[in-house]
């Protein structure tokens, strides 16, 4: 009992909690800062530069604007990192599911609990008062819209296609371990030829869904002094950047585990050969499905996030609405119809 | 608990607010310039923030004339500790060619403590990084000195 | 002697009844001694609250020993083979329904104490108050067809009434006569439909009919279907019928919307249920499912964009309402147990949030005089007690975990596209995609809503509004304490309320049994007896709501440590009577200006997109009665066509 309430402990502070995804979070945002800047010929900032950015905001003082609701403007940055971080304990980490968390969250759930953090920071900016906070958060409601339908199409496809191919009773499929279970035994399934349209379109979302460049008219720091954060100032602010590096990483991580499930594990396998066994072999194994994670998490975020950042300049609300309702949807929407007519 | 850390990062990550007080927009672009590649302060950590309340550093450029004087004041006042002020080019300093204009306020000094003066007619690039480098070491000396 | 007829009331077979007298003795107790404030009072919450405490008292027999109480009045027992007597039933269905309803009152009337004080003509308020209780209950525990028709007419009027009551405010008589002009249209088509079919199976006990209907097919019980299904759409505002209700909860008080949208609708879910699945028993056609889920998933989607366009605070609410109600006909459609049970659980949130909305509406209203969203803003810091209430409504209905909306609403998810996983059909998944994208939409427009009424900038218009008083408060918590435990334990409230009410569609012949006598469904309908196999309800996916909150709760307590530990104490804030320049809002170095953003045209980047279908829909709703009555009347003539093919 005492052992259980401990290893949850473990699992929510230190891995794959928080502990984890501070670090991991913010290195990717560093390394997403980084290569951007190479892609347009910058030395540009050292991959720590975040973790000097969340602390310094730390150390800055919070002044909490007059018109606004105090505890509103407190509270919200907190309940989107808690919730941010407690999503990131369902993604399992390729064969490292943690059991107790298994049937806590499926698919529909995670696409629910991701809306929490966007909520929150809706909450916190409309609750300052400012108007700019009143602009952005339309523009971040729209923007949280518009990446609905794709990944909805998206989620639906890969339940549907699961389900068929494991010959559930239901014919589908929500739960991710089962998903990434499936994926170990049979192989990705970026490699079914009807997943890949679907990929294509959760790849297209991960920048909309995190607010990046040139989906990120919801924070346009040059028109409108980045919407919602106009006011926030010191370590609430700090906590939102934060919690923009973590979806990141959960963006990435989800897609890796819905498309490239079942690659790491190989490499994880490994071990055997050297002739480690038992506990070591496992602890092994796990760190280096870890690293292959996040590697391909930093391969995710240079192609979805990074290189789209470098060569486009920021699109209108109106336009990142049609963008993901037509081109977007109609690729996931391809995917839902062949993996429903048994392609 | 993270005394050390945060007094270290706040050196290295410096966001700047920029106001423009009446200025006749040379050394808007000059600030401009200095975040392009070619002289790319991000290395250094600097980035622009969209409101003075994420902001450690305010650039202050032109003559602080009568109109902008209130509203320059407001948005310094609107920046948390610690924070560093900076003014860009001899208008805000001296008030340059402006000096002595009925509707002409500066030099800002008269206002507020100024911690760092760029000087020039418009500042090369170069100087006014090295101004901006010299007001991040005042930052971390700031935040040293802040009661705990 | 009499000791012991007072135990024999005890006898939880005559609690239904006592249930529905209560209402209508409290209605004409007020009428005469309803002069008093406190009398009046004690009268209604006597009332309200016992009717409610006698409907908890059925759970254990029917919902958990899986009871069917038939009572008959005057002991009037079928004789020869015919019910002729006045019968009440109560199954699991009705008793969850009676339930909601009676919650619904009882939380509406503690309400309306504060609520109604200043109103004149109080004693009439409370006395049509309870008709319209009296007359939904009575609609949901008949067992008798035309007794629900005498229900329908009770309570149509009663609301209509109830509508017009602050007939000072304007559009207030307009709405009234809207709903009038077109719930008689719906009243008339079920009296119409009754008529057809006493002709053809003479009787109108719903048990006996529920054995003759489904042998005789014909054109004339096309058409009562079709009549009957109709009345009781005019009832619950399914969709060509969505513009009455928007004009009505915008006119009437705020507990009155609470009956309207949680009880009223309820009664018109509750006869399409017993119609299409009892008595007609035509819920295992194709035909049939695809028209509730069709008319369902209308519904939700038209009624959602309706509301992101409305600007004022009640008709928003209304149509969200509808749009709710669309989830729970579409689920209810699928004709299977766990959309059954998912619909009638999506039933009884809507009832509780949609409840805690009105309510939290009705708190602005009685506090600043005006519900339209362009006018007001940032009454969080007036009113903080009514905002955390109405933010917990608003996640509840946009489906925010862990409140109860999401619970539901994700199991509507499932059960669509488990459906279409079961039938191979691909229409059913695009069903749960309407689902899930009029949900993200539902919370847009609560977002709306929260930043242009309690967030912002506050006008000067609502300085004085301040809190509202303990009773109001009082009972918008219970709905939110309501909302919070059964999004918290869905699985409870599977396995009490809403499995036994949903098991209850599927044996149609114990229904029969339990009124005419055991055996009886087996001998008439023979073999063609639509007895369904034990169905089970089964969710493929897993949603621990307690699990999830006590690990959300772990990572707050750990920022609030680290927060803690590392001396955190950083904040400023205003501390004088004046605010000074620091902690006034950033307007590009302005002296604070007013510049609240409304929620007029908050989601242009959306509404831009769609611009067409919006000036389609701004064109549809003329806004005039006589439009509305010929909508009515295609529906019938579209829903009468339809049923002639397909049944």
């Amino acid at each position: 009992m005492i052992l259980d309430a401990l290893k949850t402990l473990i699992y929510v502070l230190i891995f794959p909690g928080f502990l984890f995804c501070f670090l991991t979070g913010l290195l990717l945002a560093g390394i997403d800062r980084k290569l951007v800047a190479r892609m347009q010929k910058r030395v540009g900032p050292p991959i720590l530069q975040p973790f000097y950015d969340f602390f310094k905001l730390c150390g800055k003082k919070t002044i909490v604007p007059a018109a606004a609701n105090k505890t509103v403007f407190l509270i919200a940055p907190l309940l989107g990192l808690a919730a941010l971080v407690v999503l990131q304990l369902f993604i399992p980490v390729f064969q490292f599911q943690i059991p107790a968390f298994a049937n806590v969250a499926d698919l529909i759930v995670i696409l629910y609990l991701l809306l929490i953090p966007a909520v929150s920071i809706i909450l916190g900016g409309a609750s300052t008062g400012s108007p700019y906070a009143g602009i952005g958060l339309s523009r971040e409601m729209v923007t949280v819209l518009a990446c609905e339908l794709p990944l909805v199409l998206v989620l639906l496809s890969v339940g549907r296609s699961v389900g068929m191919a494991i010959g559930a009773k239901e014919g589908i499929t929500f739960s991710l371990s089962t998903i990434v279970r499936y994926q170990l035994e049979s192989g990705s399934l970026i490699c079914k030829a009807s997943l890949i349209p679907a990929a294509i379109a959760f790849l297209l979302v991960i920048p909309g869904e995190t607010g990046n460049h040139p989906f990120d008219a919801a924070e346009a720091e040059t028109e409108i002094c980045e919407g919602m954060l106009a006011e926030y100032s010191g370590a609430p602010l700090g906590v939102f950047k934060l919690s923009h590096a973590i979806k990141m990483l959960t963006m990435t991580s989800l897609f890796i585990m819905l498309f490239f499930g079942g690659i790491g594990t190989g490499i994880g396998n490994l071990v055997a050969l050297i002739g480690l066994t038992g506990g070591a072999a496992a602890a092994v194994t796990m760190l280096l499905d870890v690293l292959v994670l996040f590697v391909l998490c930093v391969i995710v975020t240079a192609v979805g996030i990074s290189f789209v950042h470098a060569v486009t300049a920021r699109l209108k609300i109106e336009q990142i609405f049609k963008y993901y309702w037509t081109v977007v949807s109609a690729l996931a929407l391809l995917s839902l119809v062949l993996v429903w007519y048994g392609l | 608990m993270f005394k050390k850390l945060i007094e270290e990062s706040t050196g290295k990550s410096p966001w700047l607010f920029h106001i423009n007080a009446g200025s006749c927009n040379g050394c808007d672009i000059e600030l401009v310039s200095v975040l392009t590649p070619r002289y790319d302060a991000e290395r250094l950590g600097f980035k622009l923030a969209g409101s003075p309340r994420h902001a450690d550093i305010v650039v202050v450029t032109g003559p602080i004339t009568q109109q902008s004087l209130p509203r320059v004041l407001r948005s310094i006042e609107q920046v948390p500790d610690p924070k560093c002020i900076v003014t860009m080019g001899s208008c805000p300093q001296s008030g340059n060619v402006f000096r002595g204009s009925y509707s002409v306020a500066g030099p800002l000094s008269k206002y507020v403590h100024v911690d760092v003066d760029v000087a020039g007619c418009t500042p090369k690039p170069e100087a006014v990084i090295d101004g901006l480098y010299l007001a991040t070491q005042i930052l971390q000396e700031k935040r040293k000195g802040m009661k705990k | 002697m009499s000791h012991i007829n007072l135990l024999y009331l005890l006898d939880p077979l005559h609690f239904p009844i006592f249930s529905i007298m209560l209402y209508f003795l409290g209605a004409f107790c007020i009428v005469l001694f309803g002069k008093n404030r406190i009398v009046r009072n004690c009268i209604a919450f006597v009332a309200t609250g016992l009717s409610l405490t006698l409907l908890c008292l059925l759970i254990k027999p029917i919902m958990i020993q899986n009871a069917i109480l038939p009572y008959w009045m005057g002991y009037r027992v079928p004789a020869g083979g015919y019910a002729i007597g006045i019968a009440l039933e109560v199954d699991a269905l009705s008793l969850f329904f009676g339930l909601l309803i009676a919650t619904a009152v009882f939380v509406s009337c503690l309400y309306s104490f504060s609520y109604m004080s200043e109103d004149d003509n109080e004693p009439q308020y409370y006395t049509l108050f309870l008709m319209l209780a009296g007359g939904v209950m009575g609609l949901v525990l008949s067992g008798d067809l035309f007794n629900m028709f005498i229900m329908v007419e009770i309570l149509t009027f009663a609301a209509v009434a109830l509508t017009a009551f602050r007939n000072r405010v304007t559009g207030a008589l307009e709405a009234a006569f809207k709903y009038l002009v077109v719930g008689c249209i719906g009243s008339t088509c079920i009296l119409a439909g009754t008529i057809i079919l006493y002709q053809q199976a003479h009787t109108l006990n719903l048990a006996q009919l529920a054995t003759i209907i489904p042998l005789c097919k014909g054109t004339n019980i096309s058409i009562a279907f079709a009549l009957l299904f109709i009345g009781f759409c005019t009832k619950a505002f399914i969709v060509p019928f969505h513009p009455l209700a928007a004009d009505a909860h915008g006119a009437a008080p705020a507990p009155v919307s609470v009956l309207i949208s949680g009880v009223l609708t309820k009664s018109g879910i509750y006869g399409i249920i017993r119609l299409a699945y009892f008595l007609f028993q035509t819920m295992n056609l194709g035909t049939m499912q695809f028209w509730l889920v069709f008319l369902g998933s209308v519904s939700m989607f038209v009624c959602v964009t309706m509301a992101l366009a409305q600007h004022d605070f009640k008709r928003l609410l209304a149509f969200h309402s509808i749009s709710q109600i669309g989830y729970v006909l579409t689920a209810i459609g699928l004709a299977t147990a766990l959309g059954a049970s998912a619909g009638l659980y999506h039933a009884m949130n809507h009832t509780l949030f949609k409840g805690l909305l009105f309510l939290t509406a009705g708190a602005v209203l009685h506090e600043t005089g005006t519900t339209d969203l362009g006018k007001l803003g940032g009454l969080s810091k007036k009113m903080p007690h009514t905002t955390v209430l109405f933010l917990i409504g608003a996640a509840s209905i946009s489906g925010i975990p862990p409140f109860n909306g999401f619970a539901s609403k994700w199991l509507i998810y499932q059960a669509t596209y488990e459906k279409a996983a079961e039938t191979g059909n691909i229409g059913f998944a695009f069903v749960t995609i309407v689902a899930l994208v009029t949900s993200t939409l539902t919370l847009a427009s609560f977002v709306k809503v929260t930043q242009s009424v309690f967030f912002g900038q506050l006008p000067k218009e609502c300085e004085n509004a301040k809190e509202v008083s303990f009773g109001m408060r009082f009972a918008m918590g219970i709905l939110a304490v309501l909302c919070t435990i059964t999004g918290l334990f869905p699985n409870m409230v599977q396995q009490y309320l809403t499995g036994p009410a949903a098991k209850t569609l599927f044996h149609v012949s114990r229904y029969i049994n339990a009124m005419m006598g055991s055996g009886y469904a087996e001998s008439t309908m023979g073999a063609s007896a639509p007895e369904a196999a034990t169905r089970t309800i089964e969710t493929v996916g897993v949603w621990n709501p307690v699990n999830w909150l006590m690990l959300l709760m772990i990572a707050l307590l750990a920022i609030c440590i680290v927060a803690i530990a590392s001396k955190y104490d950083a904040v400023r804030e205003n501390k004088s009577e004046k605010v000074e320049a620091k902690y006034s809002l950033f307007y590009g170095g302005e002296d604070t200006v007013f510049s609240q953003v409304g929620g007029g045209d908050l989601f242009w980047g959306f509404k831009h997109n769609w611009r067409h279908y919006f000036s389609f829909m701004h064109d549809l709703h003329s806004g005039i009665v006589n439009d509305y009555s010929l909508w009515a009347v295609i529906a019938l003539a579209l829903a009468m066509v339809y049923a002639l093919i397909v049944l």
